[in-house]
């Protein structure tokens, strides 16, 4: 909520030594040590330029740190920027981070500086001393900002400790005189807690408390207490309540001690609430009028009461309350709250300027409500027990109260109101079984007989889903069917013999069954050629010849013609006739070709055993020619059988073996 | 009374949960503090039963019902079907539907007397609403939000809609629904509010988040508190709303 205002996690500002030390030893440890004189001078001047350069960033960064964390007064809230110049010194607080500033410059110069004149240096030792005069000089920079570190410090401190207030939330601010209630106040409502004690200025900073009234969450700040003075005698504790009314647009409670234990009159303390009346100009004043278990208002002198009925006629409401029997107190905080709460309701309102309806804000306090549409009832649905069950629950609670009113031990765990005759909850059977528990599905089943609860039904029987064959309406189905039949039965319906022997049912059964006889034989002989047509065989003996004379003759029989078979002697004969004479040539003749010269082995060698002489010799030559040739890749190959490194020159001891 | 409670560190309690007037669904999760939550508060009046759709547990999402019935989607299988069946009163009519907008929850949102639904979806589906759950039925869109039942939820005493409906399209719900309606938020500001609160007509569940100025919105306008009534909303919660939001 308030992370803007987030004092806490500035880091800590080392002070100068400390911060000596750390700078140095870093660039000793993160730059190269080892440089010799024969280097070349180039290589040299790096080395040491490169430690001032190093020494020059760290620095950089360290003090750009502390300059970006602590907050600027001139970004923060006038709030927060009026308190710190009371606390800690604008002026002071200002030069200080002005000097950390300078430094930062100062030290981006000298190194600038000193890398310039390295480039004169023209020997190691030259190089080294202009090095340590750069690393002195920059460190003696953070030597001369000491004060500067030290204040910077504990200025994080109390920073740090600061309460974050929030300045642009809702604020309730309680002010008056010491020793008047405030702290006493705030502690009742609020958690805040903070001292009480019977004498003046036991509150010596601002404190903050948070409540909630009304759903939002409220800060009430509690300031120490004023005194009657003007504004240049006050000292720094009350300039702090000062600031914090000048600068909060808040709710301001200004508490009063009706019983003047406080040393005050109410006069005077009158007189305080009109001399800072001006820092209240435009927020909701309340007065809480403190203390009436010791006093009340109507036991005042005349004088006193004129004064305050006076205060009240200008619009300034006066709650009485007494921090010891907390009498009015809740009313005085919803007072101050709902007073602000409508001013800044209206102020945010009007600054917005929310006239289109498309904002969601609007809409979102808006209730559509209906117009009646017909005569239906539409009611809602409150299950019987509900009522009871409310009102045990509401019994319960009282007692409760009752009986630990002071221990208030309210768990608000889930079993609040439960008893022995309750259901044992899921949960608590959890925790009980720990990890043997298993969740019981069926456990709460609603079935007619209990005692199925627990019954196992498959899912899947025989290949099918159960499911798809429950119809709830079955029993129901199978009674009627079974009452119609009985009807059926009681009328004779099936008494009667269909079965007549007359004629034609005769005739039609005797068909049935010639039918039936010549379908068997049909699937019979399919079955067969089925066989047949499926094995595997070879083709000569599957392949059967198509056409044949016998074949001719049956299927020509069969149609009604008479083949005899000697009347077709002339087709058998022809068949049975070889071939006879040559095929006559077509086409183009044969043309001559040359006569061949013989072999030139032959040519050469005529004599025959010479020839083969010669033969087996060329065989013999060719046969280290061939084997070459069958040579792959992947043959073993040495190259080189006898190296010779290794077959020559002196042999000294051991040498033996890796030859 | 409204609640909060979270489903195993979800503030969506409307995902994993349905609740009506006779029954409530919770989906199948690893621990049972949420279950419990729900036991506790409702296991004397109305069965409160575990379940899964399809093997998932968002449950809220899936299924719609009211006091007469409960509508689930295609996909649910039978052995949950039946599971159901055998959990919930017999009063309760179940029947799955075939619809292709299949997360029945987040296009259809009803109370015992009224339902509003997504323009698209099929007659079939709408012929088992009012058959099952004995509504009337309109198809709606709630300003640009087409799932009206991820960006609302309503009892018999009145309807909370997504934020940014502006309240032209809220007067013409409320004269559908014959109930109140307002713009409102759950879970510290999210628009889902179907997704993020479960609801009947005397007990509301809000996700962890919610702030109690959410809270307070929900109580009034479904009527929940002992004194709340809608009229809060734009009387005493005024000025808490505006302060709040803006």
């Amino acid at each position: 909520m308030t992370s803007m205002y987030n004092f806490k996690r500035i880091t800590v500002v080392p002070n100068a030594s400390e911060l000596k030390d750390v700078v140095l030893s870093k660039t000793q440890r993160k730059t190269p040590t080892v440089v010799h004189r024969q280097y070349s001078i180039g290589r040299i001047r790096a080395f040491y330029a490169r430690k001032i350069k190093f020494l020059q960033q760290t620095l950089h960064d360290k003090l750009t740190q502390i300059i970006n964390e602590f907050p600027k007064m001139e970004e923060i809230h006038p709030f927060y920027s009026d308190l710190m110049n009371i606390l800690y010194d604008r002026d002071h607080y200002k030069i200080a981070l002005g000097q950390m500033n300078t430094a930062r410059h100062l030290i981006d110069g000298i190194a600038r500086e000193y890398v310039r004149l390295m480039k004169y240096a023209d020997s190691l030792y030259r190089c080294k001393m202009l090095k340590r005069a750069a690393l002195g000089r920059m460190v003696k920079l953070l030597k001369r900002q000491k004060s500067s570190f030290e204040y910077l410090e504990q200025v994080r401190q109390h920073l740090s400790r600061l309460p974050s207030i929030d300045p642009a939330t809702r604020t309730l601010i309680l002010c008056g005189f010491p020793n008047v209630g405030k702290s006493s106040f705030i502690n009742n409502v609020t958690r805040a807690d903070v001292e009480v004690q019977p004498y003046a200025f036991t509150t010596k900073a601002l404190y903050v408390g948070h409540l909630d009234y009304r759903f939002l969450r409220w800060q009430v700040i509690d300031t120490p207490g004023i005194l009657d003075q003007p504004l240049e005698d006050r000292n720094t504790i009350e300039m702090q309540a000062v600031t914090a009314l000048a600068h909060l647009k808040a709710s301001v409670l200004f508490m009063m001690d009706v019983s003047e234990q406080c040393d005050r009159t109410i006069e005077e303390q009158l007189h305080l609430f009109e001399s800072i009346r001006p820092l209240f100009a435009n927020k909701p004043v309340l007065i809480g009028l403190n203390k009436v278990d010791i006093r009340h208002r109507a036991d005042l002198p005349a004088d006193k009461a004129a004064l305050l009925d006076q205060l009240e006629k200008e619009g300034i409401p006066i709650v009485e309350t007494s921090t010891l029997t907390q009498e009015g107190i809740m009313s005085l905080r919803d007072r101050a709250c709902d007073e602000l709460l409508a001013q800044r309701v209206e102020a945010k309102i009007q600054a917005k300027k929310i006239s289109n309806v498309e904002d969601s804000v609007l809409n979102r306090v808006f209730v559509a409500y209906p117009a009646p549409r017909d005569e239906k009832v539409r009611a809602a649905f409150v299950p019987p027990g509900l009522a009871a069950k409310r009102a045990a629950k509401k019994l319960a609670a009282e007692n409760s109260m009752e009986v630990d009113e002071v221990t208030t031990t309210k768990a608000g765990s889930i079993g609040e109101f439960r008893d022995e005759n309750t259901r044992r909850l899921e949960r608590e059977i959890e925790l009980a079984m720990e990890d043997d528990y298993i969740l019981d599905l069926k456990k709460q089943y609603l079935l007619k007989n209990p005692d199925e609860k627990y019954d196992i039904v498959p899912e899947i029987w025989e290949g099918h889903n159960l499911a798809d064959f429950v119809d709830p309406e079955i029993q129901s189905k199978l009674e009627s069917l079974l009452k119609e039949e009985e009807l059926l039965e009681q009328a004779g319906e099936y008494e009667s013999d269909l079965d007549s022997d007359d004629e034609e049912t005769k005739e039609k059964m005797s068909l049935a069954l010639q039918i039936r006889e010549k379908e068997k034989l049909l699937t019979l002989e399919h079955a067969v050629n089925k066989r047949i047509a499926g094995r595997v065989g070879s083709r000569v003996h599957t392949r059967k010849r198509e056409r044949s004379m016998s074949r001719l003759e049956q299927e020509l029989g069969d149609l009604g013609v008479d083949i005899d078979t000697k009347k077709m002697k002339n087709l058998q004969g022809q068949c049975a006739k070889p071939q006879l004479g040559k095929k006559m040539k077509v086409g183009r003749s044969r043309s001559l070709s040359a006569v061949r010269p013989a072999p030139r082995d032959e040519i050469a060698f005529p004599d025959e055993e010479k020839r083969a002489h010669v033969n087996k010799l060329r065989t013999k030559a060719m046969r280290g020619l061939r084997r070459e040739a069958k040579k792959g890749e992947a043959d073993r190959h040495v190259y080189d059988l006898k190296p010779k490194h290794l077959f020559c020159g002196k042999r000294g001891n051991g040498k033996t073996d890796w030859r | 009374m409204a609640l909060r409670v979270d489903y195993e560190g979800s503030n969506d309690v409307g995902v994993f949960c349905t609740l009506t007037n006779s029954y409530c669904l919770v989906g199948i999760g690893g621990t049972q503090n949420f279950y419990s939550t729900l036991e506790a508060e409702l296991s004397d009046l109305i069965p409160v039963v575990h379940t899964s759709i399809n093997s998932t547990r968002i449950v809220g999402r899936l299924t719609v019902g009211n006091r007469h019935g409960l509508l689930v989607p295609n996909a649910t299988t039978d052995q949950e079907l039946q599971h159901l069946r055998n959990s919930l009163p017999d009063e309760v009519a179940i029947r799955r539907v075939d619809e292709r907008l299949s997360a029945l929850g987040n296009v259809i949102a009803c109370n015992d007397h009224v339902a509003i639904v997504h323009a698209e979806i099929s007659a079939e589906t709408e012929q088992a609403l009012v058959e099952v759950l004995k509504v009337e039925v309109f198809r709606v869109s709630l300003a640009q939000n087409s799932l009206v039942g991820s960006y609302c939820t309503l009892s018999s005493n009145g309807c909370l809609v997504a934020a940014r409906t502006p309240p032209e399209t809220q007067r013409e719900l409320a004269a559908l629904l014959q109930i109140p309606v307002v713009a409102g938020t759950v879970n510290r500001g999210s628009e889902l509010i179907g997704a993020g609160m479960v609801v009947n007509d005397w007990v509301a569940f809000c996700g962890l988040d919610s702030t109690s100025t959410e809270l307070s919105v929900v109580e009034s306008i479904f009527k929940l508190g002992e004194q709340g009534a809608p009229t809060s909303i734009s009387n005493q919660l005024r000025d808490t709303l505006i302060e709040s939001m803006l």
